[in-house]
């Protein structure tokens, strides 16, 4: 037997214990269980959205007639084509989550990754990096997002797929996550300057360990409550942004997003025309999933942020 | 302001516009085939207008430095090149008709958002726990959740196409003649108050909360405690002491999110069909018209470069720190 | 120096006296004191526990302990300046025999600073980054005092002259003074209404030590000139043995001993104020000898039974984890509360095996150095 395997119940035991110890002090803020609690309703009904309301309706298999106002048959009314609103909205919650949880995987990766770079080697690679986060920063990400959008497409071209998930889409999380990862940097840089401050990291460096190793090793344990709060604000941030996005015309209309089914009662005339039920039920769907992210993204900021500040 | 002060965010915001620049060249170069190809498929871009473009930008030479050069060149000289949607009108000209518009949506909504959100926050801040920190503060989350055109479309439904107090698009009547000056002026108000109402709306949340914050944090310095020590009542500490603290972090704060404004007016201007630059933008990136789509990119990315280098001597002048 | 005569002091008053002032009532009467704070998910803290003193008019009066004693918290709650979660559970604070306490939040506001100011430790944070200094000593003249603001400007600028400054530094923020110069515009801005007390809350630690001389020669010149009563947070006693004519020990939130200063530093009583005296450094004397406290100060939230500093100290017997010990008073005007010192000595001149025999032990013994700092 290794002393690693000897050693490792009762570190599997405080782990536990820590893990309890954290879900207790979550479970005090109200407003991160509230939002935990809207975010499992949604996290279910987007792996599995026909097991609610059957296969995604399209022009063809649309079950009712043009712009019907909410009934029994259609609890959320119809659009213009027939489709079933609540069809499109829960089928719209697998995309927009979808969508939302890659853009914020690229984006923590190159925040969390320049952050810990940049406050870790410090001199000349930190001022570099640094001023390219500041430029990404004061560079108003949608329209580079808009800008971005559009050129991709015609490079890989709009039918294209990869990994099941159609061009259009991985256009919009690749432009999400390149534009959008400098808040995280800079607050993962500065959580990683002043625990370089501290002994752990001088100890390792003494004995020779390589600066990767260092990172990889010692630094990034030390950031990852930092990462997971950070993560859910994002997430938050991408689902807003996907919206947008599909909003004024860069989402795929055959995979209807809660953006892209706004932009198409847009484009219906909707609003004009009072179909209040074509709106409602995407547009709360994603006001919803946004605030919950935020208050368990706030909940946890405030749990696991050694210095949770001012910041948006 | 000291000279060093300023010339280092003068310095910020140069090398920032150079790479705004360069990336705008790459990202125009960086797509398969010349520009002369993709325009060459865009219908009503005519084979003079092709071999124009490719004399403009140089395309028969080499990519650096040839091309970079005529590039940076034309861009100082606002020359933005030609779109190739508008009968080959020049891109400032396109861009130039709808810039007012938007300015003026994003001016007042940011001015109003900022009253109203940094009064409420401050309010909700200093009396943290109270009723109007709590209902506002769920109204300020609520709205901080919402994109911009999430918060337009029900305001048209209501407000426009249900009651029929306000019209649902557009800057003018159309087709109307006006007697006067000021009537002219008042059927663009009319016109502008759901889509200002969006834009405030859609902001207040955000300041609000991050002002809450600053305040909360100001509460508890020692200059606070010395402002009770000495008897000041409770409003005359929040409005003298705490408040032009809180303030300095939002100036910055603010300029930073500018680019969020934009990126939300856009939305909202496309809800209510406002002639500005969003829904421009829309038309552009429809029509894939990349010489316009460029010509926005930099002129909101100068936008709100300047817009922080504003910010930046605002805070200067409000921070004796900085201050010399 | 010799303590001015109540009545002289008061006829120099530039303000006059608060309406429901007692007459011949002391300046500052503290009986009984208790200060609870509420804790996220736990008991409250009685931060202070059952404190009371009595500062006369002129007097200068030291306040000192370790850190977390409660030392801060009685002073604060004198002007009731606690922080949101904490409250004054039970006792009186008698300003000229006017009860505090009671007080609502506005008729508390009339005693702020015009009767009790403050200075605070590190002036950089205590005053205001944004506002000019002579803007912040002319605000409360201004507005407390309704002087106009020219007159208000005025009075700023002979503050600051008072205190050292040059009149026309009144238009420097904060950051563009130094640190000794901001301590001194604290002082100026305490004075500002002509106050019957000035706090200062550790007003000289964050200084260097030349600027620390400077600054109490200027208190000791302000207390002279102007006849200010003092009351001086800190748990630097060299401070309080240069400045103060009492002192009153704290530990966890109770008095200790307190008494004339030089009793007490001469002939510390209570075992815990013996191990301060010792541990603290002296210019004179060899650092090398320093003694330490073993431990820490007790967890408020749950403060052992019988005498707090039973744990740590020395001398402790069996009755003093059972039992908190009550306070005698000595003849030489010491009080102290110690199981050492039990009630039947009280009111009579010290017994000599008492102050001298034990007391006098302590001192020796701790001039010696500690082994390894455990009793």
């Amino acid at each position: 037997m290794t002393a690693a395997a000897v050693t490792s119940p009762p570190r599997r035991h405080r782990r536990l214990e820590a893990a309890r110890d954290f879900a207790v002090r979550f479970s005090s803020r109200t407003d991160g269980v509230v939002g935990l609690a809207i975010l499992l309703v949604f996290a279910i009904l987007a792996i599995a959205p026909q097991l609610f309301v059957g296969p995604l309706e399209t022009a063809v298999t649309a079950t009712g007639s043009s712009l019907e106002a909410p009934s029994a048959a259609h609890l959320l009314g119809t659009d213009e084509l027939g489709r079933d609103i609540l069809n499109l909205t829960v089928h719209g919650a697998r995309i927009s989550m979808t969508i939302g949880f890659l853009a914020t995987l690229i984006t923590i990766a190159l925040g969390a990754g320049i952050g810990i770079m940049s406050g870790y080697l410090g001199g000349k690679a930190d001022a570099l990096l640094m001023w390219l986060t500041d430029v990404f920063l004061v560079l108003p990400n949608f329209v580079l997002a808009i800008a971005l959008a559009p050129i991709l497409l015609d490079i890989i071209g709009a039918q294209a797929e990869l990994f099941g998930i159609r061009a259009t889409l991985l256009v919009i999380v690749v432009v999400i996550g390149v534009t959008s990862w400098a808040t995280t940097a800079r607050i993962i840089r500065s959580q990683v300057l002043s625990l370089k401050e501290r002994m752990f990291v001088d100890r390792a460096r003494v004995i020779g360990t390589g600066s990767g190793r260092i990172m990889r090793r010692h630094i990034l344990p030390n950031v990852v409550n930092l990462i997971v709060a950070q993560s859910v604000l994002t997430f938050a941030y991408a689902v807003f942004t996907e919206t947008s996005l599909s909003f004024i015309g860069l989402g795929d209309p055959f995979a209807p997003s809660w953006g892209e089914i706004l932009a198409a009662a847009q484009s219906a005339g909707a609003p004009g025309l009072l179909a209040w039920w074509y709106i409602a039920a995407p547009a709360v769907s994603v006001v919803l999933v946004v605030v919950a992210f935020t208050l368990v993204g706030n909940a946890l900021d405030d749990l696991l942020n050694p210095k949770s500040a001012v910041r948006r | 302001m000291s000279g060093r002060y300023l010339l280092q965010k003068l310095a910020r915001a140069v090398l920032t516009i150079i790479v705004i620049v360069l990336l705008n060249f790459l990202l125009f170069r960086a797509m398969p085939g010349s520009p002369a190809r993709i325009a060459s498929h865009h219908p009503g871009v005519t084979q003079a207008a092709i071999d124009q473009l490719a004399a403009r930008w140089g395309l028969d030479k080499p990519l650096i430095p040839d091309q970079l050069v005529a590039y940076v060149n034309a861009t100082l000289t606002g020359d933005f090149g030609l779109s190739y949607q508008f009968r080959g009108e020049p891109v400032t000209e396109v861009i130039g008709d709808r810039f007012w518009p938007t300015m003026i949506l994003i001016g007042l909504g940011e001015l109003f958002a900022i009253i109203i959100g940094l009064a409420l926050g401050a309010y909700a801040g200093w009396r943290r726990g109270s009723a109007v920190d709590r209902v506002g503060g769920g109204i300020s989350l609520v709205l901080y959740s919402m994109p911009y055109f999430v918060i337009g479309m029900p305001l048209i439904i209501v407000f426009a196409a249900g009651l029929g107090w306000f019209p649902t698009s557009g800057m003018f009547d159309a087709g109307a003649t006006y007697a006067s000056g000021l009537d002219q002026l008042l059927d663009f108000a009319h016109h502008l108050v759901l889509p200002l109402t969006t834009v405030t709306l859609g902001l207040v949340g955000a300041y609000s909360i991050l002002m809450r914050s600053a305040i909360m944090e100001t509460r508890s310095e020692d200059y606070i405690t010395t402002a009770r020590a000495k008897g000041l009542t409770d409003g005359r500490v929040l409005r003298t002491h705490a408040f032009p603290n809180a303030l300095l972090p939002m100036v910055t704060i603010i300029a930073i999110d500018l680019g969020y404004v934009v990126a939300g007016a856009i939305t909202a201007e496309v809800v209510f069909n406002w002639p500005g630059i969003g829904t421009l933008t829309v038309d552009a990136l429809q029509a894939r018209d990349y010489p316009v789509l460029q010509g926005i990119f930099l002129l909101l990315s100068f936008t709100v470069v300047l817009a922080n280098l504003v910010a930046d001597l605002v805070y200067g002048f409000l921070d004796p720190r900085v201050r010399v | 120096m010799t303590v001015q005569d109540a009545a002289t002091l008061r006829a120099r008053r530039q303000w006059p006296m608060p309406k429901q002032a007692v007459p011949g009532a002391p300046l500052l009467e503290v009986e009984d004191l208790s200060v609870r704070f509420r804790m996220p998910g736990g008991p409250s803290v009685k931060a202070v526990d059952g404190v009371s003193f009595r500062l006369e008019d002129g007097e200068a009066m030291g306040l000192a302990g370790e850190s977390g004693c409660g030392k801060t918290t009685t002073a604060l709650s004198l002007v009731r300046l606690l922080p949101a979660n904490g409250r004054i559970s039970s006792g009186s604070v008698r300003l000229f025999g006017i009860d505090l306490v009671p007080k609502t939040e506005r008729q508390m506001a009339r005693y702020r600073w015009r009767e009790i100011s403050m200075v605070f430790q590190g002036a950089m944070n205590a005053l205001n980054p944004v506002k000019r200094v002579g803007d912040q000593i002319a605000e409360p003249i201004e507005i407390r005092l309704g002087q106009p603001r020219g007159a208000a400007q005025k009075r700023a600028a002979e503050l600051l002259d008072l205190v050292g400054i040059p009149e026309k530094r009144a238009s420097a923020y904060p950051h563009e003074l130094s640190g000794g110069m901001r301590q001194r515009a604290m002082i100026a801005m305490a004075l500002a209404c002509d106050p019957a007390l000035v706090i200062g809350d550790e007003p000289t630690t964050a200084l260097d030590v030349m600027v620390q001389a400077q600054i109490l020669a200027l208190l000791e010149r302000l207390r002279r000139d102007l006849g200010l009563s003092l009351m001086l947070i800190t748990h630097d006693l060299s401070v309080i043995a240069e400045t103060c004519d009492r002192v009153m020990i704290m530990y966890a939130g109770r008095v200790a001993e307190e008494g004339p200063v030089r009793r007490l530093f001469s002939a510390p009583r209570h075992p815990y104020t013996a191990k301060l005296l010792s541990s603290f450094p002296n210019i004179r004397a060899d650092r090398r000898t320093l003694d330490t406290i073993p431990g820490s100060p007790p967890d408020l939230r749950k403060p052992p039974p019988g005498c707090r500093f039973a744990p740590r100290c020395a001398h402790a017997m069996p009755v003093c984890t059972e039992e908190a010990p009550t306070e005698v008073r000595f003849a030489d005007g010491v009080r102290v509360a110690c199981h050492l010192f039990p009630p039947g000595a009280q009111g009579v001149v010290a017994s000599g095996v008492a102050a001298s025999g034990i007391g006098g032990g302590l001192v020796r013994a701790a001039a010696l150095p500690s082994a390894g700092g455990r009793p």
